[in-house]
């Protein structure tokens, strides 16, 4: 039971601190093309809260038809992928946008949803389906929904600032995105390679729907 | 005790609602929020102040209203040390208005320059007009615009381009870099120069430098002696040399307006000495937070 909360804790922290940092950084990657006015953080908040939204619906959605952490983790694996290819086409998307959208918050919000749709929305996923999954498995815990919302906070603190302190100051923002996504890759990997699903007993997990 | 309490409490609240005053004491004349910042304009006798987020900040703009020719901070007068790099120039762009200074010295005493301003706080312009009587005369143009998105999109060049958008505590990050200062270099006409105002006290001044160094060929630092500003002054010409500077001082008269450009060839420093500083570039941009550290 151990490996299984240890899986879940690893999983809400990382993916917790990992969306925060990318929110950090999305000023740094949207101000060279839309400036730096505080449009850009109205952009970048709203749309990563369209993200949140879709992906805690999606995430509560399918932890009630796929109990499963492998199904989470695939979708992280993803999401993963997509976040290593962020600097490779954020500057030629960011330049082809703000040469034809004159409004910088019209332009900036179409950036951070192309970019960040995908990934921040998988990565809301997280902390529904676990409490998903810990609702279908029906065992008698100290983990409750709020203690899953609490580990993911504290890894979203975490994320925001080591970002905005300290990981701008040492290492070009394109070096750390990839190594979020990198660290995101490996974390999916290890959580399908543990095969936690097997020590969760869920009973009729697909009569659940 | 109850009718004291409420006596009290009145006289707190009327001491709130009007507060005393003394005549040509430190005064508030407005304080409010734009979209950018936290704007605050006082007046200290004749001094009049727009001052930028903090009260403490240093980056302020003010005019003195009985000798409006003043250059009341050093580094505006140290800005103007880049006519004699290019004495001859007929179009300038400044990036950064403020309380609209450094337009009325263009208005008053360089009429023949095409004076192009953008800022991007359309409340800072309408606080210029307001409290600092500045106005666009013909032969200047004001743009609200972000300086550089303005750059971007327009395809004007300039002889020289003023960067003069930097609070104390608090830089834009996308205007430091070498991709920016690779587009200002675009707009300059041949010869044409850059000038950015910084303070000389933090990491941010090393890097850039350092930045400034990867784009243009040459590199000079006007160093505030009575001010911790620093005015670094780039061209792409080589054989730009600062022995020349005197002379082209001559010329100008010695003066633009109130303005001694024979004081400011003295805090002409070259080359800038500078330490493993990085380069700024879009992708590593520390600026915000090389900018709170002390060298």
């Amino acid at each position: 039971m151990q490996i299984v909360y240890g899986v879940f804790i690893l999983l809400l922290v990382s993916f917790g601190a990992v969306v925060m940092s990318l929110e950090i950084l999305s000023s740094n990657l949207m101000s060279p093309y839309f400036g730096g006015s505080i449009y850009i953080w109205g952009s970048i908040i709203s749309s990563f809260m369209v993200h949140f939204s879709i992906g805690y619906i999606l995430g509560g959605h399918l932890s009630r038809r796929r109990p499963r952490i492998s199904v989470l983790a695939a979708f992280l694996v993803l999401c993963s992928l997509w976040v290593i290819l962020i600097p490779a086409f954020h500057k030629p998307l960011c330049e082809f946008i703000s040469d034809r959208v004159v409004d910088v918050r019209l332009g900036s919000l179409i950036a951070m949803n192309l970019i960040f749709l995908v990934p921040v929305s998988i990565m809301a996923m997280v902390s529904p389906y676990i409490i998903g999954i810990i609702a279908a498995w029906r065992r008698q815990s100290g983990f409750t929904a709020g203690m899953v919302l609490f580990i993911s906070t504290v890894g979203s603190f975490a994320g925001t600032n080591a970002t905005a302190f300290y990981l701008i100051g040492l290492f070009p923002v394109s070096r750390i995105v990839v190594g979020l996504g990198i660290i995101c890759l490996f974390v999916s990997l290890i959580t399908l390679a543990l095969r936690v699903d097997r020590r969760i007993r869920i009973p009729d997990a697909n009569d659940c729907a | 005790m109850r009718t004291k309490a409420v006596i009290v409490l009145a006289l707190f609240a009327a001491l709130w609602l009007f507060p005393t005053q003394a005549p040509g004491e430190d005064q508030t004349l407005y304080e409010g929020d734009s979209i950018y910042h936290h704007i605050t304009i006082r007046q200290d006798g004749t001094e009049r102040c727009m001052i930028f987020g903090r009260q403490r900040d240093l980056r302020q703009t003010c005019i003195d209203l009985a000798k409006p020719d003043e250059s009341i901070f050093e580094y505006t007068a140290m800005m103007f040390g880049g006519f004699l790099f290019r004495p001859d120039a007929k179009k300038v762009c400044l990036i950064g208005l403020g309380g609209g200074y450094i337009p009325a010295v263009f208005r008053r005493h360089l009429p023949r320059v095409q004076l192009q301003t953008v800022e991007v706080d359309p409340l800072v312009e309408k606080l210029a007009r307001q409290y600092f009587a500045f106005s666009v005369p013909p032969g200047q143009a004001l743009a609200i615009d972000d300086g550089r998105q303005f750059l971007k999109r327009n395809r004007e060049r300039y002889d020289q381009i003023w960067l003069d958008a930097f609070n104390s505590d608090y830089i834009p990050a996308h205007m430091t870099t070498k991709e920016f200062l690779a587009l200002v270099k675009v707009r300059l006409t041949e010869g044409g120069i850059v000038i950015q105002n910084i303070f000389c006290w933090s990491k941010f001044y090393d890097a850039q430098v350092a930045t400034f160094r990867t784009v243009f060929a040459k590199v000079f630092v006007f160093e505030g002696q009575k001010s911790g500003s620093c005015i670094i002054v780039a061209s792409d010409r080589a054989d730009i040399e600062p022995k020349g500077l005197p002379n082209e001082a001559r010329k100008l008269g010695g003066r633009i307006g109130g303005i001694d450009l024979r004081a400011e060839i003295g805090k002409c420093k070259v080359p800038p000495v500078v330490k493993d500083a990085p380069v700024l570039t879009d992708d590593f941009n520390p600026a915000n937070l090389l900018l709170m550290q002390k060298k």
